[in-house]
């Protein structure tokens, strides 16, 4: 029934206004970090209004001069290896965890949030020499191996959730059908839980892409992260603002591809799949 | 029909140990991996490792003792229950909020969507600056552009609550895409049309949303309020960047008083300690909103 | 469960023993520094490091706080993967007393030392032993904007007290006359604030030079200089001022919003200089005010050290004399904004005369007069140091945003020295 009393007009009109006025609360800052990367040095904290002229892109071919770019393309590596082992053991745990019915269930999932709940400047020293020892210290393996106890647990959690949504009897019925357990998981439950998924994936992603602490232990010149690189344009007596505005764009650019892949595959509505 | 339930017991026993198979993996992935820092960290806070003056190899619970009576633990506690509070209270209602509301939006302003997920892509050192710079009115243009209309924005980081209310924003603003993709996969896997059965039935979208779609999302909302709970105790980057804990100790929260216990007084073991503290916090907490969770989604 | 516990802790401790670095074979040396225009421009010559010796010098230039969290688990772990190492001189005893450095006294020859300045070289002389060689000496002086005095009628402060007078003549709604450092650490307001406190005769112990490290900060002189430092902050700085580090004093400065910042000299050098600050041309330098007990500047002292778990400290004592000489700091000072070189001689090179003379005249005369009224021991030179430094830190910046009256946090800041040194 289409609603279009005042009463509605109302309602709509506060949350469209609610939501313009988070989109500003999200988006103001990206367009102050912007406008700081096309800053002359002269005018970087001037009003924009007052030099609306004084840009320039100088700061993105500096930055291109310095480390940085390997720095963005290790990140890049590692999320994105970190990424795939996640969804490849933790997409199979959460539908586990949804459906299965055992009684470690529980503890199981509260291990996987372990190491997690540990503030990293307790376990630095013991965490540093056990990669020492491993001879993992700067290498794309030891880092893709701290980033999963990142993505992990949230992959897992994550599908846990959307799993759960699924009624069993779905599942059950495939299986009654002599179908085997895998194949059930794959054909009938993976498509269903799509946009799970691919939340699970992106979110996984990004905290990969975005941590700072495990880069700053493990890894050294060969493969510092751009989290660890943007820390290096804080020198001694100086503060580069505009490199790591530049920096900060850098690294919100690879979501567009990511989301243009990913808008492919979340679907509005499912209630063909789930009804059956 | 004995052959058959026979062979629906069998294949239920099957299926469970096939369960099962698929969870090994993740467990001893993390769990092995977890051992040696954390029983490092354990071994340290019981001992007296001090990084210059070494360690007389007594272990016990003198670090625990002397927490009682320090002060600056207390005041930090306090401080991250602010920041944990605030913080997640924030994330969550806004995720959310913008979860919602991005569910209405369809056709061509979908690509709009990715506008929201920025901020979570900043690293945190990043974020930090910017915020700092936004909330240092001598460098923001938010004083700026308030300056013209005669109206002065108050220095927020110069003032206990004044700080902490800017680290939850900057903090907000760079975590809550992480609530948003978690509830908007969430409402995607709730029928349309048990919406439009309560809409049938004479409700009004407010009861729909409270008495349908909440309780269809609380195991969404459990898990993004329990992850983000245990991060927001390992505040770091935003606190040492923009206020350096300051005013005075008013931003200092446990994680980054255990940092200037290690680093700079370089009592490791007593650093370790409060790491110890924090991680038992988290574990007990967890383990409830865990169990929370379990009893929602059965 | 102590043997449990003990267990668990040797074993991770125990891992750091069987790690094998691979610096050993081609003479080939790791260097790890932290940015500064010194580091950046000893980072552009190794090359010609190599051309010269043979040896590779693979040169590591980062973020300070990232190099902090390097070199204390690189240490802590002896993983012996760095040869030369950055010292500042705040930090020198405390690595030394954790075992973490080798002296350099045999290593270097006399005719490298002999060129370098004596107090700085002094400062890293610790129990008769060498521990590093210097190469930077950064003090403390102030800039102003000649324009803003001139428009208020008044002269450039040469006492504190005066600076309080000329800056509520400077003051209006629109301009503030001074920022500092307010944001808690060693480094930061505590690199600043001693220059206040000492000006008033305060010191932080009863009589360091004489041994007794009873804690004094809470005297009469020292709450004089924090009431001036607070009033100046809060009445005649910008909005904001009481969380202010060295990015924030210099932001302001170069926006025309202040007309004094007592600053390193790492900062002052990027106010005047005319493709960083619109307002270069109209500032000028001088020493940092003084007080009843005189002036004193504070100095901040940078050098190279080798680690004790260094495989190769031959290559690297050859690569330390390399980087002090005067050949290579001459050119790194034309080459960089880095006129805070230890290495004397370098001073009557005629080029790097000139290039900073043109930058702003008084610029290197100023500094020289600053370095030799610093005293060496302007931040205590002990290993409990950076804790303490910390600690007042945090009191010192309550007191500044109004959360404590000024005596009850020098009584704190006291309270917490006694605390740290274990008394």
């Amino acid at each position: 029934m289409i609603d279009n009393s005042t009463e509605f007009r109302i309602k709509r009109g506060f949350g469209l206004t609610m939501m313009i006025a988070l989109l500003m609360f999200a988006a103001i800052p990206t367009l102050w970090v912007l406008i700081l990367s096309l800053r002359t040095p002269l005018a970087i904290f001037e009003p924009i209004w007052e030099s609306p002229f004084a840009l320039t892109l100088d700061n993105f071919f500096k930055i291109t001069r310095s480390d940085f770019p390997s720095a963005l393309l290790n990140s890049f590596v590692t999320a994105g290896l970190s990424t795939v082992f996640a969804m490849i053991v933790g997409v199979p745990a959460g539908f586990a965890l949804a459906k299965a019915r055992m009684s470690g269930k529980f503890v199981a999932s509260w291990i996987l949030l372990l190491l997690r709940m540990a503030p990293p400047v307790g376990f630095v020293i013991p965490l540093f020499l056990l990669y020492a020892n491993a001879g993992l210290v700067d290498t794309y393996t030891g880092l893709v191996f701290a980033y999963m106890t990142l993505t992990l647990p949230l992959v897992t959690w994550s599908m846990w959730n959307s799993f759960a949504q699924i009624p069993d009897e779905l599942i059950e019925a495939a299986i009654m059908d002599d179908a085997s357990l895998p194949k059930a998981f794959l054909l009938i439950a993976l498509p269903a839980a799509r946009p799970g998924v691919v939340a699970a994936a992106i979110l996984a992603f990004l905290v990969a892409w975005n941590d700072f602490f495990y880069a700053l232990i493990i890894t050294r010149s060969d493969t510092a992260t751009a989290p660890v690189a943007v820390m290096n344009f804080i020198s001694y007596d100086s503060v580069d603002w505009a490199s790591i505005a530049v920096a900060s764009i850098a690294l919100t650019l690879p979501i567009l591809p990511l989301m243009a892949i990913a808008n492919r595959y979340i679907v509005q509505s499912l209630s063909g799949a789930v009804k059956g | 029909m004995a052959d058959l339930t026979i062979s629906r017991r069998g294949a239920t026993y099957e299926l469970q140990r096939g369960y099962r198979m698929m969870m090994v993996p993740a467990v001893l992935a993390v769990g092995i991996f977890a051992i040696v820092p954390l029983a490092g960290m354990l071994g340290l806070a019981f001992s007296d490792y001090h990084l210059i003056r070494g360690t007389d190899w007594d272990f016990g619970f003198h670090n625990f003792a002397k927490m009682v009576s320090d002060r600056r633990l207390l005041n930090s506690i306090y401080v991250m229950a602010a920041l944990s509070f605030f913080g997640v209270a924030a994330q969550v209602i806004i995720g959310s909020a913008i979860a919602v509301g991005l569910q209405k939006i369809t056709g061509k302003w979908r690509v709009g969507r990715v506008l929201f997920l920025l901020p979570y892509a900043v690293p945190h050192v990043a974020v930090a600056l910017v915020w700092l710079s936004l909330f240092t009115p001598t460098l923001s243009p938010i004083n700026a552009f308030f300056d013209l209309f005669g109206i002065t924005v108050p220095a927020f980081l110069t003032s206990q609550s004044g700080a902490i209310f800017a680290i939850v924003i900057a903090d907000t603003w760079a975590t809550f895409p992480f609530a948003m993709l978690i509830i908007m996969a969430a409402l995607q896997g709730i029928s349309p049309d048990l919406e439009e059965a309560a809409a049938i039935d004479g409700a009004t979208r407010i009861k729909t949303f409270i008495f349908i779609t909440l309780p269809l999302l609380a195991p969404a909302l459990l898990m993004v309020t329990l992850f983000r709970f245990i991060d927001s105790l390992k505040h770091f980057p935003l606190i040492f960047v923009m206020t350096k804990g300051g005013p005075g100790r008013s931003t200092q929260a446990t994680n980054f008083y255990s940092y200037v216990q290690t680093f700079q007084n370089s009592n490791v073991a007593y650093g370790a300690a409060v790491a110890a503290v924090l991680f038992l916090m988290a574990a007990l907490i967890s383990y409830y909103v865990a169990k929370l969770n379990q009893r929602v989604t059965s | 469960m102590r043997r449990l516990l003990s267990t668990a802790l040797v074993g991770t401790l125990a891992l750091a023993a069987p790690f094998t670095p691979t610096a050993a074979l081609a003479e080939e040396i790791n260097v790890v520094m932290f940015g500064m225009p010194y580091t950046n421009g000893l980072r552009d010559l190794a090359d010609e490091f190599e051309a010269e010796t043979g040896i590779k010098a693979n040169i590591d230039v980062i973020g300070q706080d990232v190099f902090e969290n390097r070199i204390t688990l690189s240490f802590t772990g002896g993983t012996g993967d760095i040869d030369v190492v950055h010292t500042p001189v705040i930090q020198v005893q405390r690595w030394i007393q954790a075992g973490w450095l080798q002296p350099v006294t045999d290593l270097v020859s006399d005719e490298v030392t002999s060129d370098i300045l004596a107090g700085p070289l002094g400062a890293y002389d610790v129990n008769g032993e060498q521990w590093a060689l210097p190469f930077f000496a950064g003090v403390g002086l102030m800039s102003y904007r000649e324009d803003l005095l001139e428009a208020a009628g008044v002269d450039v402060p040469e006492t504190w007290e005066d600076m309080l007078e000329v800056s509520a003549a400077i003051t209006t709604d629109d301009q503030a006359a001074i920022a500092l450092r307010a944001v808690p650490g060693q480094g930061f307001n505590m690199f600043i604030f001693p220059m206040v406190m000492r000006a008033y005769g305060g010191t932080f112990f009863a009589d360091y030079e004489g041994g007794d490290l009873t804690p004094a900060i809470n005297s009469p002189e020292n709450i004089e200089a924090l009431n001036i430092y607070i009033e100046l902050i809060n009445e005649y700085g910008p909005a904001g001022a009481g969380n202010f580090n060295f990015a924030e004093v210099n932001a302001a400065a170069k926006n025309g919003q202040i007309a004094f910042a007592v600053e390193g000299t790492g900062i002052i050098s990027q106010i005047v200089d005319p493709e960083q600050s619109q307002f270069a041309d109209v500032t000028g330098i001088a020493l940092p005010p003084g007080g009843p007990a005189g002036r004193s500047p504070a100095i901040g002292v940078h050098g190279m050290g080798i680690p004790a778990s260094a495989t190769n400290p031959e290559a690297a004592a050859q690569f330390i004399e390399w980087a002090v000489s005067a050949e290579t700091v001459s050119k790194i000072a034309l080459a960089q904004s880095f006129p805070d070189f230890t290495t004397a001689s370098v001073a009557e090179n005629a080029d790097v005369v000139a290039k900073y003379a043109a930058i702003h005249p008084d610029f290197l005369s100023t500094r020289v007069a600053a370095l030799d009224l610093a005293i060496g021991h302007y931040r205590p030179l002990i290993p409990e140091w950076p804790a303490l430094g910390q600690a007042i830190g945090e009191s010192v910046n309550a007191a500044i945003n109004g959360l404590m009256t000024p005596e009850e946090a020098l009584e704190q800041a006291e309270a917490d020295m006694r605390d740290i040194l274990g008394q």
